[in-house]
């Protein structure tokens, strides 16, 4: 191991160049990637006999499906949200005169709206993002009419199981090799997740990926959250697509871009990070395939419905809110 | 800013109905007592960017 800091520098700027040098080809993917998802969201919505009356993108981006919900619903009231200024300013070009949607800036877990504000969410691979469902969950179906629509897409766990593989490979081989910033792993973004079953599936998804590669929620983690939050008949299912890249540094980039990177506080670092690197990206190339690294994006979509809303005073299961009084009546002449 | 907007619009730390200050472009709650500026033409909702106001602060006299 050199101990000249300029190595460790170089080092550095040599996989900067590499990314910066494949930049255009990796956008391109992440927004194939992102298209795809997108349109097959949207195309559920053809499905549906829905006029809502006000429209919520939730982590609209660019606004490119914000655009698509005006222009099916040119006369409901249609917001595009995000937390990125950046995405919302360049949005502005999607939004056209007759065509118009409004941008507001705003958190997910602490939504600007009044309750029961709109008749539709949709929000395409924007939950990935969100370590507390519960929390998010609660504040879309707060602004959810009842009866309203939440259409969304996530990652599920299986996503990016090639480089999980291969960060496997990278760890059997470094075992050795010790990193006490592996160990106090500390993601700014994890809220305290109060919720046990949650937590439960998160450890569940750490075991499998170490600290390398996103957790992510599975489908039953997500219908039980959903249905926790007062949602009704949700309908999940999976998705696979595979994106193909000239190589694993290519992909790590990108992953920041769609939220499924490891938040790259939880990665760790210095010179035995980068040994590690360097043997996940070997691992990795044992399943290049016509020039290129496969990866699989596991996409669940779902849909579900606004409940009806619950007093604190009044929560029981729906099945015991007809009193026996009250079935006698309506049988009596 | 469409007015259809502001009707939906609410405080994202109280929940409570905000109103437009065109004056100051700032989106106002007099429950928390909190503004929000717009930038760029887009309201930036955002509890940790919000702009703490006096109780004497003429903006909350709409």
């Amino acid at each position: 191991m050199s101990s000249d800091p300029r190595d460790v520098f170089g080092l550095d700027r040599r996989a900067v160049a590499r990314a910066f040098d494949r930049a255009s080809a990796s956008y391109d993917a992440a927004a194939a990637l992102q298209e795809r998802v997108r349109d097959e969201l949207l195309g559920r919505l053809e499905e549906l006999q829905i006029q809502p009356r006000a429209v919520l993108d939730l982590g609209a981006g660019t606004g490119h499906a914000t655009r698509e919900l005006k222009r099916r619903y040119s006369q409901s009231l249609t917001v595009a949200v995000d937390i990125a200024p950046g995405m919302l300013e360049r949005a502005r070009a999607q939004s056209r005169w007759l065509r118009r949607f409004e941008r507001v800036r705003a958190d997910a877990y602490a939504l600007p709206f009044r309750d029961q504000s709109f008749d539709l969410v949709f929000s395409s691979l924007m939950l990935q993002w969100c370590d507390d469902l519960d929390a998010v969950f609660a504040e879309i179906s707060r602004v959810l009419t009842p009866g309203g629509l939440l259409l969304f897409s996530t990652f599920g766990p299986g996503t990016l199981g090639e480089l999980r593989e291969a960060w496997s490979v990278s760890d059997a081989r470094m075992s050795g090799v010790s990193d006490a910033r592996m160990n106090s792993v500390s993601d700014a973004r994890t809220r305290s997740v109060s919720d046990a079953r949650i937590s439960i599936a998160n450890d569940v998804a750490i075991t499998h990926a170490g600290n390398h590669v996103n957790h992510f929620f599975d489908p039953h983690a997500l219908g039980m959250a959903l249905m926790h939050a007062g949602f009704a008949e949700p309908v999940l299912d999976v998705d696979r697509i595979v994106m193909q890249y000239p190589d694993a540094l290519t992909l790590m980039r990108e992953l920041k871009a769609i939220g499924a990177h490891n938040v790259t506080r939880g990665r760790p670092r210095g010179l035995t990070g980068r040994a590690r690197l360097a043997a996940m990206t070997q691992a990795y190339e044992t399943q290049r395939r016509d020039g290129l690294l496969p990866a699989t994006y596991e996409v669940i979509h779902a849909t579900s419905w606004g409940g009806p809303k619950r007093t604190e005073e009044h929560e029981f299961p729906r099945e015991t809110v007809i009193s026996p009084s009250a079935i006698k009546r309506r049988g009596q002449p | 800013m469409d007015s259809r907007l502001i009707d939906l619009l609410a405080c994202p730390v109280s929940k409570a109905p905000v109103f437009f200050a065109e004056s100051r472009q700032l989106i106002v709650c007099p429950t928390s007592k909190l503004a929000y500026p717009i930038k760029d033409g887009i309201p930036a909702m955002l509890p940790e960017d919000a702009i703490k106001l006096e109780d004497n602060d003429p903006v909350l006299k709409r």
